[in-house]
């Protein structure tokens, strides 16, 4: 493993402490007062600086450092998070993952928002009532002065012992003797860090005696190599603070067991502690070529040495631990350490590469399946070999394979949402307007394609919200309503889609605005008769903005048509309610997968189609009595003493000329999700399957009305019924909206 | 006892004991049971807390088969880390009893 893969993985950990971080905020920011919290807050910053410092990216250790000492003063109750700390804090949240971000892909944070975020950090810290008044631009020369260099503390630590006797008081030191016990755990080792670094470290504060506990190392057959199973007591005389002693450890805090405390002079020595004496320079990080010839020539002398003195220290040694051995052995089958290991680490990271090339893989292997299934059931006519019977089986593991497969790649959206909530907070910030996001349903896990491409969609209409959807706190006020605004992002899984709501309670679409703003655009004709809902929609007409002004915000021109084409490309949908007044609903309704689909087969004018079954609420084949017409080619079916319109799909797509006969073919009853239903009909169901989705956009073109596309057991290629837009066009409205929009002025 | 003069080996250290290499080390040390053992840390340089663990377990295992354990020519680096981590020489040497 390269440096630049370990820093790779580093910066994904990173994200993961960032996320951690920010709800942790919010948490914070909601009233919860919980002690892990704050500490699952400092815990984040604290690796975050960590890692920085371990590959040198020093802006980075700066600023968290600031800010670690800061939440520290919320650690440990100095200073009370209220909402005003929690706003420098989650700023700071925010610069911090910019830093991130830029030592990752380059680039600069604005050093005027680093420094002063730094000095109302440090205000903080000293106890003073953010926001933090013009500080004394002289007094601090810059962010970094604060900082410890935690890590290359190279050189030595001159020890004062060559006074004794002598009178001299004035320059002598007080020393402090400290008792600490280190215990590392497996995954100190395992994130690189190594107990005999620090532990040289440590002997360089002072003077230090060290015994090692090794009754917990089991025997040679038994021991798993890459486990920790030493510990130590170390005495260590020093002039430092307990503070520094413990900043010895600092990046391996969470990693070890760790105690520091001032030595009673009775500490009862269960260990011989054996001093640590040596020049340990040549255990520096860089190589020391001069050789020290006394070193040496002592190496050598103490070998015979050792070895002549080996018997009976050896039997002591082992003695001892035999003695212990039966007592350990109870103990250890308890306290394994794997078994403690594989309870905390159960996660491994994956390449998504990889991730994808399962997935595809197993794609060809139901088409392959289905192929099989095919030939089978075409040369065994009564279905019962056993042949038949295993392919069956051979099914439904396939089956069981994919869904599996898929929820490796499942993820829930939190990650998304998190990052909303900044969005919302910057925005507020610089349009001056209050707003507080609410999320729900954070958890809802859909798959990782689809949380990538949600983002950016998302992050427009937040925008959106925050500039267009929400008033100002003084015309909410006018209005009476809370003047802070709240904006609602909730997401839930809804008959096999996930569908992300974004709910404002501004002031709701201007329509008289939007309308006239159509007009003059040129998108409408002025004497057009539109529907309210048709008005809501002319918001996702191609270069439509309603800003007055444009503000860096929203209304660059690219506004809610590019929305709504990134969500179609998706296999979603997007639809708006808004009520004057009381604010506007955006509806997304997305795939949970973009890979597989289960689809019901019909034939339409000799060609296959596939329906998503998700789509159909119920099949039926329609009798004479129960087709009425009307108009000049318009029909309804009854079913069940209602009437619903009736959708000849080959009529829609082109396929025949004319309608055909009802009577002769099937009709899938499907619900839209611009609600309704409508009897679509097709001339007969072939049957019921498992397809994979392949995108007809990437392979061919987007084909009105339909979906993508897939390969059948046959190997013939499929295409999958995009049902809303062939609902939608048999409402009147051609299979390219867009288009008509634009005829229509 | 020719038989058991016979069986002895020699390990020579590689240069650097980090965590990769402490599986390696134990995976050597677990062929060699049975027969003495003569350990050359000449060209060790670095030294990581995880190989002197499977170093310590062997010579333990070492003792316990009645057989010799003996670390050779110790370089500079390795015997400042074995004192830097409070172990001490005995605890890595057994001998044939």
């Amino acid at each position: 493993m390269d440096m630049n893969e370990i820093k790779e993985i580093f910066f994904q950990e990173c994200e993961e402490q960032l996320a951690e971080l920010e709800s942790g905020l919010l948490k914070l920011n909601d009233g919860d007062r919980d002690p892990e919290t704050v500490n699952a807050v400092f815990r984040a910053v604290h690796s975050i600086k960590g890692g920085a410092g371990a590959f040198g990216l020093e802006e980075l250790v700066a600023f968290a450092h600031v800010f670690e000492t800061t939440l520290d003063c919320v650690r440990s109750n100095k200073l009370e998070p209220n909402q005003d700390v929690l706003k420098v804090m989650l700023k700071s949240a925010d610069v911090l993952a910019d830093l991130v971000t830029c030592s990752r892909d380059g680039g600069s944070v604005e050093e005027s928002r680093t420094r002063g975020l730094v000095k109302e950090l440090e205000a903080l810290a000293n106890g003073e009532a953010p926001p933090a008044a013009e500080a004394p631009k002289a007094a601090k020369p810059a962010a970094a002065a604060p900082v410890a260099k935690p890590t290359d503390d190279s050189g030595f630590q001159p020890i004062p012992f060559t006074f004794d006797g002598f009178g001299e008081e004035e320059d002598v030191i007080e020393q402090f003797t400290y008792e600490v016990t280190f215990k590392p755990t497996r995954e100190l080792y395992s994130k690189g860090n190594e107990a005999a670094l620090l532990l040289r470290d440590l002997s360089r504060l002072g003077e230090m005696s060290i015994a090692c506990d090794i009754d917990q190392l089991p025997a040679l057959e038994s021991i798993d190599p890459e486990a920790s199973y030493f510990g130590w007591k170390i005495s260590i005389t020093t002039p430092k603070s307990e503070d520094e002693v413990r900043a010895v450890f600092e990046f391996a805090e969470w990693d070890c067991e760790l105690e520091v405390k001032p030595s009673e002079a009775s500490a009862d020595e269960e260990l011989p502690m054996i001093p640590v004496p040596f020049d340990l320079s040549s255990l520096d990080d860089e190589p020391v070529e001069t050789v020290q010839p006394q070193a040496e020539t002592a190496a050598k002398a103490s070998v015979p040495e050792a070895t002549s003195s080996v018997a009976k220290a050896v039997n002591a040694a082992v003695e001892k631990k035999e003695s212990a051995a039966a007592a350990a052995a109870a103990a250890a089958a308890q306290n394994n350490p794997a078994a403690a290991a594989s309870s905390a680490g159960q996660t491994i990271r994956v390449d998504l590469d990889r991730v994808d090339r399962l997935i595809n893989l197993v794609g060809e292997l139901v088409i392959n399946q289905a192929m099989l299934s095919q030939s089978v059931v075409e040369n065994d006519t009564n279905g019962t070999s056993a042949v038949n019977m295993g392919l069956e089986e051979l099914q439904q593991l396939t089956r069981e394979i994919q869904d599996s497969v898929m929820a490796i790649r499942a993820q829930p959206v939190k990650p998304v949402f998190q990052r909303m909530s900044r969005i919302v907070r910057e925005v507020a910030d610089m349009v001056g307007k209050q707003i507080r996001l609410v999320t729900e349903g954070e958890n809802t896990e859909v798959d990782k394609t689809v949380i990538d491409k949600i983002a950016e969609p998302l992050t427009h209409m937040i925008r959106n919200a925050v500039d267009h959807g929400i008033e100002s706190p003084e015309k909410r006020e006018a209005a009476g309503k809370d003047p802070e605004g709240t904006i609602k992002l909730s997401a839930k899984h809804r008959s096999g889609r996930i569908l992300i709501e974004l709910i404002d309670d501004g002031g709701g679409i201007n329509r008289e605005r939007v309308k006239q703003k159509a007009i003059d655009n040129d998108l409408i004709s002025p004497d057009a008769n539109l529907s309210d809902e048709e008005i809501d929609n002319l918001i996702f007409a191609p270069g439509f903005s309603t800003a007055d002004k444009i503000s860096d915000i929203s209304g660059r021109g690219v506004g809610m048509d590019v929305v709504k084409r990134s969500i179609q490309a998706l296999g979603g949908r997007i639809s708006i309610s808004s009520r004057p007044g009381l604010g506007s609903t955006f509806t997304m309704s997305l795939p949970l997968t973009l890979a597989v689909l289960d689809g019901m087969v019909v034939t339409v004018a000799g060609q296959t189609l596939v329906v998503p079954l998700t789509a159909i609420v119920e099949t039926l084949q329609p009798e004479a009595s129960a087709i009425h017409s009307f108009g000049s080619n318009q029909r309804l079916i009854s079913i069940r003493n209602s009437f619903c319109p009736l959708v000849d799909v080959g009529r829609i797509l082109n396929f025949r000329a004319n309608q055909a006969n009802p009577v002769d073919g099937v009709a899938l009853l499907v619900e839209s999700e611009g609600g309704g239903q409508r009897a679509l009909m097709v001339d007969a169901i072939q049957g019921q399957r498992q397809v994979v989705i392949k995108s007809l956009e990437a392979n061919y073109t987007h084909v009105p009305g339909i979906a993508a596309a897939t390969i059948l057991g046959d190997g013939r290629v499929a295409l999958i019924l995009d049902v809303d837009a062939v609902v939608g066009a048999s409402r009147g409205q051609s299979l390219k909206p867009e288009m008509s929009l634009a005829a229509a002025g | 006892m020719a038989a058991r003069k016979a069986a002895s080996g020699k390990l020579a250290l590689s240069p650097i004991l980090d965590l990769n290499e402490a599986s390696a080390l134990h995976g050597k040390l677990m062929s060699m049971r049975g027969k003495d053992i003569v350990i050359d840390a000449s060209a060790v340089e670095r030294v990581g807390v995880q190989c002197v663990q499977v170093l310590v377990a062997g010579a333990a295992a070492w003792q316990a088969d009645k057989k010799s354990f003996l670390v050779e020519k110790a370089s500079d680096a390795f015997e400042k880390t074995i004192a830097l981590i409070g172990i001490s020489e005995t605890q890595l040497i057994a001998k044939e009893i």
